[in-house]
């Protein structure tokens, strides 16, 4: 396996390649999180979306077989997290929430258990779905996962017993301070990192769909992906489940098309070879997400200030990422780790 | 009674012209094209704001204007993405589209529009001994029309035979001087005509057109066609008409339960796609290849 | 000007090269042969000449018009037809349906019918199964198909890759009959072979590739000599 060539990504442990992106995470977030209470709300987001992009990472972005399905994982953590934290009083009152179980009306678990069944919930889904998707390839399993995603939405949006249908499920606690989801996103990077450098992570890229013909899938293979399958999975659970408590909420389109061709998008405008990638995809679809939209609202920018029309913001992103990929379908990192920059010249 | 039967021969049919047109696209550069579904709004929004001029004046420019962006997308972004692998295609149709939807936005607005089109096929007429609408007559005879059409298309011309010859063995194609760029433009041109058709025959029946229009039938017909067989045009057309018609059925009969049709599709998508990759039409694991 | 030029052309794919500075020119009504054991080049070289992938360096001309650059769809309508390895037959289609689609290739579209008249003329077997599936012709009726197929495109220079491939004895004698007489009617023809006797006695020069170079140029007088033959084949250190 380690002999084939061109393997993205990193193969071994790095102290920098870690770190670095730590440290931009942390800074990052604490210096534009404080800085006002609507750029905190951003930023909370923001680490949402990096949990439920490294979750694409670990596996679209190792195995370069394509998922539709993570953002079902996601809407089944948020519905879980949700329910399980949302107050009894409100889920017994309020008009959306009528015909729901009353077993799951009466309960109500502390948040961080909450988010740990969220997450252990989505991994055990992809598990099992995964035992039977993992046999797919290419288009049949970009296919597949999006019908999974349309099971999903389609049960959630429908039914009433289990949630609150197409309502908005309300009184969901919300994160008390930025530092609980800046937490769960550092876990969840070094979770992911420390899989990409192991042997599950190396045998993953190494038989990645572009190096490697259909047929020539062995057990082994199929048997990494189902791993990296389920952990990713979880990954999207728990992604899922910090945006219901970011949002305060839980609605079922909030995890549907739109959810699922952002959280793309960001991976791949980064480069889905690299949790780099991820981070940069991330940051960069954020942050020029959040510009435009002040300058939808006619806010002035560093004392300048230009008018867009509403939904300038979501054409921009979208040319954003069919631009990204004629350009460089690999993304803006290159499939790269984090690394200092090199002034020195490339000795090739 | 007769106006189901009506209903799902005519669902069938508008979702086996929306199937074939994916199909097409499919078949000659391995792509599926989720931005289709734009096409078909495109088309229908067209026919709202033309609403004023003759039927078929509107339809002719919904059609011309359908299918040119059809060709733009396949030289503006897909040529350039050829040879990057089916999973960065699907994601960038899948960026096309939403990108489109906004346009459409930014354009139409957030509302639907609407406009009474051919207001008369909402009248209904006597077809043994029952009263059915006109547009469900309307729709089967327009559907089983271009179906044959485009049979004959396929099947007895030349440039028929070159795309089923190109879905096959596109590089042997060429070898024998199949010009890939003018097939595949054409194909792409052929799929629009087909999308502004069927923006046609829906927008008669629901004439409220907002930016997400079409991403409904086409996401049905992309479960069409992987249930019919994706790398057959035959079989994408019935793919496409077996789902309007089960989507029927299940209307019909699933009572109360109705809104979970969907999901019964989706996992029968799931089951074709493990059981048999190929589609039921198939006979060997022919998505392989893919 | 000879009908094909190929002048130092090096090729190959991505990194990786395949051909080191091969020239050769063939000239009308004439045949020749190319062999040389697996992995030496041969279908690299093919498949540069018809546009399939394209050369770091070199020069390639048909009839003096410089094919560089240009694709396998124009290659064909510039009048040189690849017969590719293994056929490629669309088993699929019928008979009729794959003779119809070598008519894409033609230039003159006015004679079409009468190209396909002149084509089963040669190759009887495809009237009397005109309308059955491609797939089910034998191994020896599809090479027979592949070739009809590519003739019909009227070409002036006709190349085959490894034509034998899979054939008996028998059925590959009748095939390289055929090809003789498509080249008494005017074709030229050029025959890639890893089994280099079947062709060093038919062509009128054969080209021995090694290592992505052409290592020796023999005529069928050279051929005879089966001492001198070997050395070129499998290289003096053998």
């Amino acid at each position: 396996m380690e002999k084939i060539k061109n393997i993205s990504g990193i193969t071994r442990f790095s102290f920098i390649e870690l770190f670095g992106p730590i440290l931009i995470i942390t800074a990052a977030s604490c210096l534009i999180g404080f800085s006002s209470a609507s750029l905190m709300l951003t930023v909370q987001f923001a680490l949402c979306y990096f949990v439920m992009v490294l979750a694409l990472q670990v596996f679209v972005g190792n195995s370069g077989v394509l998922s539709f399905g993570h953002g079902a994982f996601a809407m089944l953590g948020a519905f879980v997290s949700g329910l399980l934290t949302a107050p009894v009083r409100i889920k017994n009152n309020a008009l959306s929430m009528t015909d729901l179980l009353q077993s799951i009306a009466d309960i109500q678990v502390n948040l961080y258990l909450s988010l740990l069944i969220a997450a252990i919930v989505g991994g055990v889904v992809a598990g099992i779905t995964g035992v039977f998707l993992m046999r797919l390839n290419g288009l049949a399993a970009g296919i597949a996962t999006f019908a999974l995603l349309g099971v999903a939405y389609n049960f959630f949006f429908n039914n009433t017993k289990f949630g609150p249908g197409s309502q908005a499920l309300p009184g969901v606690p919300k994160f008390q301070n930025l530092f609980i989801p800046l937490l769960l996103a550092l876990v969840a990077l070094v979770l992911v990192y420390l899989l990409n450098v192991s042997s599950i992570g190396r045998t993953l890229r190494a038989t990645r769909e572009d190096n490697l013909a259909a047929p020539a899938l062995g057990i082994n293979i199929i048997r990494v992906r189902r791993i990296a399958f389920a952990f990713s999975g979880a990954l999207a659970g728990l992604a899922g489940a910090m945006y219901s408590h970011v949002a305060g909420t839980v609605q079922v389109q909030d995890y549907y098309l739109g959810f699922t061709f952002l959280t793309l998008s960001m991976l791949v405008i980064g480069g889905s070879g690299s949790i780099w990638g991820a981070l940069v995809g991330t940051l960069l679809v954020i942050s020029v997400g959040q510009v435009l939209l002040m300058m939808e609202q006619g806010k002035a920018i560093f004392g300048l200030s230009i008018d867009l029309p509403n939904g300038a913001r979501a054409i921009f992103i979208a040319a954003t990422l069919v631009v990204a990929l004629l350009w460089r379908s690999s993304g803006v990192t290159n499939g790269k780790e984090f690394a200092f920059p090199n002034f020195k010249k490339k000795s090739n | 009674m007769v106006q189901a039967i009506l209903d799902a021969i005519s669902l069938g049919g508008t979702y086996a012209l929306a199937a074939l047109g994916l199909g097409l696209v499919f078949g000659v550069m391995r792509l599926v094209n989720f931005a289709h579904a734009e096409l078909i709004t495109i088309s229908a929004y067209i026919l709202v704001v033309t609403n004023d001029l003759p039927l078929i004046v509107s339809f002719i420019i919904a059609a011309v204007v359908t299918a040119l962006l059809a060709v733009a997308m396949e030289l503006l972004i897909y040529r350039r993405l050829r040879g990057t692998g089916p999973a960065i295609m699907l994601i960038a149709s899948f960026g096309l589209s939403v990108l489109l939807q906004r346009v459409y936005e930014l354009i139409f607005g957030a509302l639907p529009k609407s406009a009474a089109i051919a207001p008369w096929m909402s009248g209904e007429v006597k077809v043994a001994g029952a009263s059915v609408t006109i547009s469900s007559i309307a729709t089967v005879v327009i559907t089983v029309v271009i179906l044959l059409i485009a049979g004959y298309l396929i099947e007895r011309t030349s440039l028929g035979l070159q795309l089923r010859a190109a879905a096959i063995d596109f590089k042997t194609a060429r070898l024998l001087g199949v010009r890939s760029n003018r097939l595949i433009a054409a194909a792409f041109a052929i799929s629009g005509v087909l999308a502004a058709i069927v923006g046609f025959i829906v927008v008669v029946e629901n004439p409220q057109v907002s930016p997400m229009y079409g991403v409904n039938i086409t996401i049905l017909a992309l479960v069409g066609i992987v249930i019919g067989g994706i790398s057959s045009l035959r079989g994408s057309a019935l793919g496409g008409f077996m789902v309007g018609v089960i989507l029927s059925l299940l209307n019909t009969f699933l009572g109360n339960a109705r809104v979970y049709a969907y999901s019964w599709l989706f996992l029968l998508v799931l089951i074709i796609l493990l059981v048999r990759p190929g589609g039921i039409m198939s006979k060997a694991n022919e998505m392989e290849r893919v | 000007m000879s009908l094909l030029e190929v002048k130092d052309l090096y090729s190959g794919y991505g990194k990786v090269e395949v051909l080191f500075g091969v020239s050769f020119k063939i000239e009308p009504g004439k045949s020749l042969g190319i062999v040389g054991p697996n992995g030496v080049g041969k279908s690299t070289l093919l498949k540069t000449i018809v546009g399939e992938i394209s050369p770091k360096s070199g020069s390639i001309s048909l009839n003096g018009i410089d094919v560089l650059g240009k694709g396998p769809e124009d290659i064909v309508r510039l009048g040189l037809c690849l017969v590719p390895e293994g056929r490629q037959i669309f088993g699929g289609l019928s008979v009729t349906e794959n003779l119809q689609l070598g008519l894409t290739g033609r230039k003159d579209k006015s004679t079409s019918k009468k190209a396909l008249d002149k084509v089963k003329e040669i190759f009887p077997v495809l009237t009397s199964h005109a309308k059955h599936q491609a797939g089910m012709l034998s191994g020896g009726q599809q090479q027979q198909l592949a070739i009809a197929r590519a003739l019909i495109a009227d070409p002036k220079i006709l190349l085959l890759d490894e034509p034998s491939l899979g054939l008996s004895p028998t059925v590959i004698k009748d095939v390289f009959d055929q090809l003789k007489s498509i080249i008494s009617n005017g074709t030229s023809v050029v025959i890639v072979e890893q089994r280099a006797h079947l062709v060093t006695s038919f062509a009128d020069e054969t080209l021995i590739m090694r290592n992505g170079k052409i290592q020796a140029r023999i005529t069928p007088e050279d051929a005879k000599d089966e001492l001198k033959l070997k050395h070129a084949y499998f290289g003096s250190d053998n």
